[in-house]
Formats: C-alpha cells, sequence, structure tokens
C-alpha cells in the first residue's frame, strides 16, 4: 500500500484531466459540422443562434452525461468489489442496473415522470435499491463467487422480464420496441433538464461512496481488526449500498443499463492503487468516466444508423475480458 | 434429337433438361393454377362479410363499403387518436391481426397490409379464405389507385370514384400555388425519423408549397435523424407529429427536448396530428390544410422582408 503511496495523487490527477480531456473531444464530435468555438462565443454572449443552441442543448448534456454515469458505475463497481470482496461484483453483473431500469420504466411509461419528473431518477433509485436488497439477502458478505454471480443471473432476468412486461403494459404503441433502450443503454439526445435532475443525486451517491474509502482499506485486514481500529462496518454497508444504488439508479434513469463498465475498469487499475479497495474507489471514477466517454465518442464516428447502443460497444469490449477472468480465477481455484 | 445422340449419355443429358426445365414448369403451372383458384375465382362480387386486418384498409373500408358488410376491421381504428374513423370502427367488431381471429368472421374476403406477417398470410389462404394483399401508396396517384381498387372490391365503384374525386378537389383548392417561393419545412417524427423525397409525405409537402430539406442530407425516403442536424438545418418550418395519446415513450421524448421548444422561437413548429398522414388515405388533405394554414404568416413575411 504505501509502496505506491506518492504514486497516488499523480494518478488520480491524470484519470482526472485525462476525463475532462475526452470529455472536450466529446463535445466537438457530432452528426452535424459545428464550429464549437464560434458556438461557444455565441451561447456566452447570450446570442440565440443555432450552433449555439445544438452546442448548449445537445452537445452539452450528452458530454457531461457521459462523464458522470461513467464516474458513477466506475466508482460503483470498486465499492461493491470492495464491499462484497468480490472482484466479479459490478451493477450490471449483479442486477442493480437492471433493477434501476425497471424502476426507471414503471415511472416513466406509467406517466408519473410527466406529472412529477423527478420521479424518473427516483423510480431508478428504488429499482437498483430493491435490487441491491435482494442481492445482500442472497449473497450478502462473505458469499462466494459462484453464489454471488448466480444471484446476479436471477436478480437481472427477473428484472428484465418485468421490464419487458412493463413496456408490454403500456398503451403507447412504441413503447414495446423500446426494451433496447433499457437494457443496452444510450446516450442520445439527452437534454441540460436531465443532467439537473440526475447530477445532483448522483453526485451525493458519489460522496457517501468516496467518504467510505478508508474503512474500506481498513475491512482488508478482516473484520474484527477495522472494529477495533473504531471503524462503523454496519454503517460502512449502508454508506456503500445507498451510494451506489443513488449513483446507478439516477445514471441508469437517464441512460439506460449500461454494463461492464464497472467491471472492467476496477480491474485495470487495481494495480496501480496497490490493491487497496479505498483509494480504488476515486481513480475507478475517473477511469469509467473515461471509458465510457470514449465509447460514447465511438458510437457516434462508427458509421451505423441507427447509433449502436453503448451497452453493445461496453459488452463487445467487457465480454471477453470477463471470460479471461474467469479463466484466470478457475486456475487460482 | 433422340435418333442421333449416341446411347446412354444422351439420353441423361437430356432427362437432365427434362428435370431442369420441367420441375420450375411444373411448379409454376400449379401456382398459376391454384393462385387463380384461390384469388379471382373467389373474389364476390359484393362481399358482405369483409374482415380487414390493417389499420389504413380499414379507413378505406368503412368510408366505401356499407357498415353491414364490414365484418371486422383492426383494434387499432377505434382508437381515436391513432385512427380518422374510429366512430365508424367501434360499432365493428376487431380483430389484432391473426388469421385465427379472420376466420372466426367466416370472411368473403381479406384485406391485408404489406406488413401483415408472411404466416399470417400463408394460413388464410390455405383455409381457403380469400384474401387480397394491398401496398402501401408512394404518391398522390397510388392513393387515388388504392382507393379504386379497394372500391372495386367491396363493390361499390361509384363512391370510389366520388370520394378521389373529393380528395382531388380538396387538394386544389387549399394547395399553395407551385409558382410561389417555397419554405424551407423538415419533418420530425418520433424515434428521431424523418421523411425523404420520393414519398407522398413529400409530394404532400410541395402541395402545401414547402420544401422538404431531407432531399439535401442525401437520405433516404424514411430515415433517422438526430435532433443536432434538425437544429441546424436553417430550416423555415420544423413539422412534428402532435402529442395525442397520453401514453409517454422514448419515441416521443425527442418532440419533447428542450432544444424543439427552443427553435420554435427561430422558426415555425407545426404539430399535425399523426393520424393524418399515416395512412395514405382521404385524411392527408387534413395534413395539407393545416400545414398551408399554419404557415400563412411565414410565407408572407418571407414574400415580403
Amino acid at each position: 500500500m504505501t509502496g505506491h503511496g506518492p504514486h497516488y495523487p499523480a494518478l488520480v490527477a491524470a484519470l482526472a484531466a485525462l476525463s475532462l480531456s475526452v470529455m472536450l473531444v466529446s463535445v466537438f464530435v457530432g452528426y452535424a459540422h459545428i464550429d464549437v468555438l464560434a458556438a461557444l462565443g455565441d451561447a456566452l454572449a447570450r446570442r440565440d443562434s443555432l450552433p449555439a443552441l445544438a452546442l448548449v442543448q445537445l452537445r452539452l448534456p450528452r458530454a457531461i452525461l457521459g462523464l458522470a454515469i461513467g464516474f458513477s458505475l466506475g466508482l460503483s463497481g470498486a465499492a461493491m468489489q470492495g464491499l462484497l470482496r468480490n472482484p466479479l461484483a459490478d451493477p450490471g453483473v449483479v442486477g442493480v442496473s437492471g433493477g434501476a431500469a425497471f424502476g426507471a420504466v414503471v415511472a416513466f411509461y406509467s406517466g408519473l415522470s410527466g406529472i412529477f419528473a423527478l420521479a424518473l431518477p427516483l423510480g431508478g433509485i428504488a429499482g437498483a435499491a430493491l435490487a441491491a436488497l435482494a442481492l445482500y439477502g442472497l449473497a450478502g458478505r462473505g458469499a462466494g463467487t459462484m453464489t454471488l454471480i448466480l444471484a446476479g443471473v436471477t436478480i437481472n432476468s427477473f428484472a428484465g422480464a418485468l421490464t419487458s412486461l412493463a413496456l408490454n403494459l403500456s398503451p403507447n404503441p412504441y413503447a414495446v420496441f423500446e426494451i433496447m433502450f433499457w437494457l443496452m443503454g444510450s446516450l442520445i439526445d439527452r437534454s441540460l433538464s436531465q443532467v439537473a435532475l440526475t447530477l445532483p443525486l448522483m453526485v451525493v451517491g458519489w460522496a457517501l461512496m468516496l467518504s467510505s474509502a478508508r474503512a474500506l482499506d481498513a475491512l482488508t485486514l478482516g473484520e474484527d481488526t477495522a472494529t477495533s481500529l473504531g471503524f462503523d462496518l454496519v454503517g460502512l454497508r449502508w454508506k456503500l449500498v445507498a451510494g451506489s444504488t443513488l449513483a446507478v439508479g439516477a445514471s441508469v434513469a437517464v441512460a439506460g443499463a449500461i454494463g461492464f463498465v464497472g467491471l472492467v475498469v476496477p480491474h485495470l487499475l487495481r494495480p496501480f492503487v496497490g490493491h487497496a479497495p479505498g483509494r480504488l474507489l476515486l481513480v475507478s471514477g475517473f477511469g469509467g468516466a473515461v471509458v465510457l466517454t470514449i465509447a460514447d465518442i465511438a458510437v457516434r464516428l462508427l458509421p451505423m444508423h441507427p447509433e449502436l447502443k453503448l451497452g453493445v460497444v461496453t459488452a463487445l469490449i467487457g465480454s471477453p475480458f470477463l471470460l479471461s477472468l474467469v479463466n484466470r480465477m478457475r486456475g487460482q481455484a | 434429337m433422340a435418333g442421333t445422340s449416341p446411347g446412354m449419355t444422351g439420353t441423361a443429358a437430356e432427362r437432365n433438361i427434362v428435370r431442369l426445365i420441367g420441375a420450375p414448369l411444373i411448379l409454376l403451372l400449379l401456382t398459376l393454377f391454384f393462385s387463380s383458384f384461390s384469388q379471382a375465382a373467389d373474389l364476390p362480387l359484393h362481399p358482405q362479410r369483409i374482415v380487414s386486418l390493417n389499420m389504413c384498409i380499414d379507413e378505406l373500408v368503412l368510408r366505401l363499403a356499407d357498415p353491414e358488410n364490414v365484418a371486422s376491421v383492426s383494434w387499432y381504428s377505434q382508437d381515436a387518436d391513432n385512427a380518422n374513423m374510429a366512430e365508424a370502427a367501434k360499432l365493428r367488431p376487431a380483430n389484432h391481426g391473426s388469421a385465427e381471429e379472420a376466420m372466426f368472421f367466416h370472411p368473403d374476403l381479406v384485406l391485408v397490409g404489406r406488413f401483415t406477417p408472411r404466416t399470417t398470410r400463408a394460413m388464410l389462404s390455405e383455409i381457403g379464405a380469400p384474401v387480397v394483399q394491398l401496398d402501401v401508396p408512394e404518391t398522390l396517384e397510388g392513393v387515388r389507385k388504392q382507393i379504386r381498387e379497394v372500391a372495386e372490391l367491396v363493390g361499390e365503384p361509384a363512391r370510389g370514384e366520388a370520394l378521389v374525386a373529393r380528395i382531388d378537389r380538396d387538394l386544389d383548392a387549399i394547395s399553395v400555388d407551385s409558382q410561389m417561393p417555397k419554405l424551407k419545412a423538415i419533418i420530425l417524427r418520433p424515434n428521431g425519423f424523418t421523411v425523404g423525397p420520393g414519398s407522398l409525405v413529400d409530394e404532400l409537402l410541395k402541395r402545401a408549397g414547402l420544401e422538404n430539406m431531407a432531399a439535401r442530407l442525401d437520405i433516404g425516403a424514411y430515415q433517422q435523424i438526430s435532433l443536432e442536424r434538425v437544429a441546424l438545418l436553417e430550416a423555415d418550418v420544423l413539422i412534428a407529429n402532435a402529442e395525442t395519446s397520453g401514453a409517454p415513450s422514448l419515441a416521443t421524448e425527442g418532440l419533447n427536448h428542450p432544444i424543439v421548444a427552443a427553435l420554435s422561437r427561430k422558426l415555425r413548429v407545426v404539430a399535425v396530428p399523426a393520424r393524418y398522414w399515416t395512412c395514405a388515405g382521404p385524411a392527408i388533405v387534413d395534413a395539407v390544410r393545416q400545414l398551408v394554414e399554419a404557415t400563412r404568416d411565414v410565407r408572407a413575411k418571407v414574400a415580403s422582408p
């Protein structure tokens, strides 16, 4: 842990800078040509030009949400892996994202979010919380990888079925075709109002998770030692569950369930923080932001219409990664 | 040939040729036999138990045939948000587009659309029901032709002619003179689809004195367009689907995006009820009328800046 100490601030700074740079690139990428600098000038001078509108109302929310949702997924993945002390824990794999999608679908298609906008992220958070509680009941602390994965598969397929059922029950003829969005995720044509609606909830979730960093590190010494060091383990669990539920629930409500970011990113970064789960949190957040923003830039540059869903890209990269991970774990067992 | 060909090889080759030509020929004859049997022979002159499995054909049947001769229409047609003849449709039994339901009415004419599943059509013709598949018209002329065709099928050709004449008269009365300067327009439909050149809607825009900007984008007849491109087109008119159904969907979320509201400060946003032109039927007149009326003052401004 100590051996990597001096590098940690530099690593955080580098990843933060990288996140901001890919976000900047994201603003420059789109389907129509925008002179970004001129549009920015217009926007700052409050000139209501078309490029300024497109920049502020379309490009900016997409870039912000890519960054924030990537941060949420990366951070939540690291938090869940630390909490469950299992390297395969990830909001997508264990079904928390699927639960969030179901909650958001109910809030949206019932018309509740049309009356009261905050119902959409709150629905996502409620669904995520239900899935997290089910997971904790089925495969609480100390459960083996097998139990965790089976619990995740169960929760995922049940949440997926409920989502599909809710879409089928909607009287809107388009609804039933929208399952892809909820299961695979996309950031197409998001708006600033959606940013305003979900970002504050995500930030609260981030704060809850990040504030548990030191306790999470202590937990690696064993529960008894951590308790004797003065850490409240029950409080720690609640903070991590609540934090990841808030962040993932709000993210999925606005962009659908995007998988694998929370699985892949903590794994890639773990060696750089000396395998300390507390330090892994912040770097995984920034790492997730970078990965998701790059994926979102890629779907806009690929010559495919309609645009590829984000979850397709992350799964294409993430699945082989998960396979190699399973293979490595089999070798250890 | 048989006499000059030496031995077995000749007959084998001949047999192959017979097989090559013969098999498809027999198949063709069989197909012709059965299709003539199941279509032309069975079509009644004046059907009395008409079943329509397609919303757009429902509308024409309801407008052209006597109500008592319509055995069933699709359930979509009974929803006033989607269909133009909902009042009349509600008085007839509904079907959900399946062959089984259609058979239940012992139809003497089943009308299906291009998008009625192949399996449904196959099932219907297997049971021996007289099935006619109708296409989706892509032009105004196609609309006229289809109205006449359906009128013929339901045994009311005179009503078909009258309906076509009424549509033409109404369209001529409201159309904007083609010599007038055109306003630049773009269509934004649910799921971010726009309508390009070579479509009926494109022809309707021309009648309303609008130039479809989708033609400049080099996209096909029906393609997705990002809100970003819509915003940067510098159009005079943005034509969106009017929100009719109260039930939310992501498909119509794009039309609620704040940028559409922001754009309405710079250009005219016209919300056309989808049922006016979902079907290539008589209601297209209402679409053109609304477009003309909603852009009249914009046109005046452009004409005399």
